[in-house]
């Protein structure tokens, strides 16, 4: 399938060559000091009182973060193709949407029919 | 791991030829696979067809004694299974796309031709497991869609509905595999100049129909999970008195139901879009548009299964939403059907059987579209839900949609897969039969429908007035029964003597007419270089368009020439065949059946040689996931090797997959009664574990970029590291769930227990198949040859297990983190 191979390469012309720039070894570890700050945070976030009304959106927020750092550091969505990115983000989208509609549905299901 | 299979030096003049019984068990050639697919849909097409025979025989008169209740509910859910699961799908996807996506894009196989194999022979597995209860006490006889609390051990006990709910979760995996496939082949096998909106309309549909597949079957894999949990392990995911609601089967069933629908009509549609353009001899009519009304519909198609649950009770609000969504998708549906029409529209028609079939599917698909628009209005639904009207509309969308479809690409695409021409005389009467058998069958059933008859009823009372119509369908069944008699005979005539076809007999517009009838094992001596959509059309007549075309009016189409399908001049490196595929199938098939009959050694001796074969698989050549010993043979479009596409598509189905059990943790732990709830939750110790994942993923990047500048002692060492911290982190959770479970926590307690214990227990599961398979890399990097350019083998694991980390964020936040808010 030598010549499937040199020629499906004409298509993608966006594309970087075969090997994709990946960070070194410095943005990785400024990732991962940047993952634990931010999971600090989130523990702290659960054992401040102060903090209970705005737990939901605020640990939310944080855990988007550290979602979205390793995704695009260090599984290089930033630097990959951009086709693997959409086909991450779509069914993520999908899935959240599942989620909330899930949890709306049935929060009416628990007040109404319970 | 076997020496190396030597890779196969093509010969035979066609795919058929050669290899004998052994050939075409180890085959990975997407022909073959294609063909067994066939063999086996057919099968099950005229095994679901007499089921449906029995069932109007039973319904011929009140009070009939044909079959017995039990039986007649034994009918319906296997004629509803094998159609939907066993027959049209592996049609329209295990054959026609099979065979034709590489061919129509100009490539010499799939993207991964030995998980293709194994796509079939695991779907042949799942088959036999919905059939094997025949041998155990009886079918599973619940409907097809199973609905729980009916499906719980308290009303249906027995192996039946055991071997229902594996067989589905088995022939699902085996779906998602070959759908996963596709969508990697259309992303980067495309030859130079197809560009996505060059591709023949059929490739748009599988291309979308793969997304729909691999983000909708993760929900019914975890509903059907659940309910074998209910089944076997005593937790009670559906059972009403521990707190828990049926409703939720409903909706992650219904989740994946509505797509479903399109999983099956969008390749219909493709295969429409094929064969009306070619017999009106005019390009199809709005490309675009087609294409991107396919897109619409996939996409809205995720957000109408509540449709199928008016009836219980779900609000005005989610009601009406359900409602506009789901007549949404007229729209673009109805883009289609104009298009089709305006296709046909002031073209050259050949009548031909394919086109005939064509044609029927327009009308009858419109006419179940119709009736749908009807029962998406919320109100209107209540009258017709359960009762025949729905019988009669869904079957003009899977008969009248998708098998009329089918049977116009079977007399289409036959030539191409024989190299023999089906008699079109028998065709034309096998399609006069259909159309009166069909609607003789169909129509009247709206009106018994709307008469009271309810659906899933084995007899009735004779008073009720439904005799008449019930006696015309049952003759009318009888003559659809006759049509696909006609077919079978007709298909047995052509091979054994049917006229030769030549490559291109219908003057055909995609490259698959441009190669031998049957195709050459390498499907093409040279890759196509394509200069615009209808490829084919283009070789053939230059770029004049339509107007070019029609004055080729009569006569019979140029043929490919000699010097086209003359063999290479060199010979063309073909995947090896492998035995791994069908033997890791089997024991999927032996650890399910130790698993439904309660036999653990059974289990094990089965998952053993899963496991086995599936690292034999892995490492069959030297690259991780590799297709062939041909270093060159992985395809790759522009940098993005297909092995990497392949795993980004099963991260993001498994997306769906872990949405689907989180939904359920926090839907339950709202309904949580008895029992020890969220706050036994410990932060300061899974802080740790937490801690210990996430530093496992720098060690990961790191393990990578050092193999990348060939550096295999460190690589070792971070690999190394990265298994430990993942080994750390299982300890942890080892240790959290004894330590639960001594608290009188366990899956059996409460809702809380059992929806925490499967979250947690499938992320724990998915962390120990990380680290077994960053355990293979490390040992394998002691080989000779580990170097950077095996790097890519690193990355692909990365991925998987940066993904299992990135739940992880979410699990502990919306688990641990928290767990004083209130559940839905
Ligand atoms: C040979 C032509 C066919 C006939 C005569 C036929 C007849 C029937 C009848 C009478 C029922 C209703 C049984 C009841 O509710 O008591 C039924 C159910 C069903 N049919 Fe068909 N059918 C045919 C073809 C198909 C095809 C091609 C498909 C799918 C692609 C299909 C899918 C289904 C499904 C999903 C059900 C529902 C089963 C359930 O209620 O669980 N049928 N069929
Ligand atoms: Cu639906």
């Amino acid at each position: 399938m030598s010549e499937a191979t040199q020629t499906a390469g004409a298509i993608a012309t966006h594309d970087h060559a075969d090997q994709p720039h990946h960070p070194g070894a410095g943005i990785y570890l400024i990732v991962a000091l940047f993952l634990c700050v931010l999971t600090a945070m989130e523990i702290t976030v659960f054992y401040v009182p102060a903090l209970k009304t705005v737990i939901v959106p605020v640990l939310l927020v944080l855990a988007a973060a550290k979602f979205a750092l390793i995704a695009m550091f260090f599984m290089h969505l930033k630097y990959d193709s951009w086709t693997l990115s959409g086909i991450f983000i779509f069914p993520l989208f999908i899935a959240a949407f599942m989620l909330a509609s899930l949890m709306m549905l049935f929060a009416y299901l628990a007040h109404h029919l319970a | 791991m076997a020496a190396h299979p030597k890779p196969l030096h093509v010969e035979p003049a066609n795919y058929l030829q050669g290899g004998g019984v052994i050939g075409w068990l180890t085959t990975v050639d997407h022909k073959r696979i294609a063909v067994l697919y066939g063999v086996s849909a057919l099968l099950f097409l005229g095994l679901g067809g007499l089921e449906a025979m029995a069932i109007r025989i039973q319904l011929w008169a009140p009070g009939e004694h044909f079959i017995s209740a039990r039986a007649y509910n034994e009918l319906f859910t296997m004629h509803g299974t094998s159609m939907l699961f066993l027959a049209v799908m592996p049609l329209l996807l295990g054959t026609f796309a099979n065979f034709m996506l590489p061919l129509q894009i100009g490539a010499r196989d799939v993207a991964f031709p030995r998980i293709n194999a194994l796509s079939f022979w695991v779907s042949l597995m799942g088959a036999i497991l919905l059939h094997l209860g025949w041998f155990f006490g009886g079918l599973p006889d619940a409907g097809w869609f199973g609905y729980a609390n009916l499906t719980e051990r308290m009303y249906s006990p027995g192996l039946p509905l055991d071997f229902w709910t594996l067989g589905l979760i088995v022939a699902g995996a085996s779906t998602i595999l070959a759908t996963l496939n596709f969508l990697v082949t259309l992303i980067t096998m495309r030859a130079p100049g197809m560009s996505y909106m060059r591709m023949p309309m059929f490739c748009w549909a599988i291309m979308i129909t793969s997304i729909l597949v691999l983000l909708a079957f993760p929900p019914l894999t975890v509903g059907l999970i659940f309910l074998l949990m209910d089944r076997f392990f005593g937790t009670h995911f559906y059972i009403v008195s521990a707190g828990a609601t049926p409703i939720l089967w409903q909706h992650l069933f219904w989740l994946f139901g509505h797509p479903e629908v399109y999983i099956i009509a969008l390749p219909a549609f493709g295969v429409i879009s094929e064969v009306v353009p070619t017999f009106s001899r005019k390009p199809l009519f709005g490309y675009p548009m087609m294409a991107y009304s396919i897109c619409l519909i996939a996409f809205l198609s995720y957000g109408v299964w509540g449709h199928h649950m008016f009836a219980t009770g779900m609000g005005p609000v989610a009601d009406a939403a359900f409602a506009v969504t789901s007549m949404l998708i007229a729209i673009p549906t109805g883009i289609k059907i104009f298009s089709w029409i305006a296709t046909v529209w002031g073209g050259s028609l050949r009548m031909t059987t394919s086109f005939y079939f064509a044609l029927g599917m327009i009308l009858e698909f419109t006419f179940g579209g119709l009736s749908g628009i009807m029962h998406a209005s919320a109100p209107i639904d209540l009258q017709q839900t359960d009762s025949y009207f729905v019988v009669a509309h869904f079957h003009y969308v899977l008969f009248g949609g998708a098998v009329f479809a089918i049977l116009a690409g079977i007399f289409y695409w036959w030539p191409k897969v024989t190299g023999k021409m089906l008699s079109e005389r028998l065709g034309k009467l096998q399609f006069w039969l259909t159309i009166i058998g069909f609607n003789g069958t169909f129509f009247p059933m709206h009106f018994l429908g709307m008469w009271g008859m309810p659906r899933r009823i084995y007899t009735y009372g004779a008073g009720l007035g439904w005799t008449h119509l019930n006696q015309l369908e049952t003759v009318c069944a009888m003559i659809l029964g006759l049509a696909f008699l006609v077919m079978y005979i007709n298909m047995v005539w052509s091979i054994a003597n049917g006229e030769k076809a030549p490559p291109d007999p219908w003057d055909g517009r995609s490259l698959e007419w441009s190669v031998a009838s049957p195709p050459p094992v390498y499907n093409f001596a040279r890759i196509p270089e394509v200069r615009g959509r209808d490829a084919w059309w283009i070789v053939k007549y230059g770029r004049t368009g339509s107007r070019g075309l029609a004055a080729y009016m009569s006569g019979k189409p140029p043929q490919p020439s000699a010097a086209d399908l003359a063999p290479p001049a060199e010979p063309i490196h073909m995947p090896a065949p492998s035995i791994f595929p069908l033997i890791l199938s089997i024991g999927v098939l032996v650890a399910s059946l130790g698993v439904i009959i309660g036999e653990w050694r059974i289990v094990i001796l089965g998952a053993v040689t899963l496991v086995v074969a599936a690292i034999a698989m892995g490492f069959e050549y030297p690259t991780f996931g590799q297709e062939s010993h041909d270093p060159m043979a992985a395809p790759s479009s522009g940098g993005t090797d297909v092995r990497k596409v392949g795993i980004w598509s099963f991260i993001g189905s498994e997306c769906l997959f872990f949405a689907s059990l989180i939904a359920t943790y926090i839907i339950y732990k709202g309904r949580n009664i008895g029992g020890p709830g969220a706050e036994i939750l410990e932060i300061p110790l899974t802080s740790f574990s937490t801690f210990a994942l996430l530093m496992s993923s720098l060690a990961m990047v790191l393990a990578l970029a050092a193999i990348q500048r060939n550096d295999r002692t460190w690589m070792r060492v971070w690999l190394g590291t990265t298994i430990g911290l993942g080994l750390v982190f299982l300890g942890v959770e080892a240790y959290e769930f004894t330590h639960f479970y001594h608290e009188g926590l366990s899956l059996q307690t409460d809702l809380f227990g059992q929806s925490f214990f499967t979250l947690v227990g499938f992320h724990g599961a998915h962390v120990s198949i990380g680290v077994l398979w960053l355990a293979t890399l490390w040992f394998a990097s002691f080989g000779e040859k580990f170097d950077g350019s095996r790097s890519l083998s690193v990355e692909l694991a990365g991925l998987y297990w940066h993904f299992v980390d990135i739940v992880w964020v979410i699990i502990f936040t919306l688990v641990y983190l928290m767990q004083q808010v209130k559940g839905a």
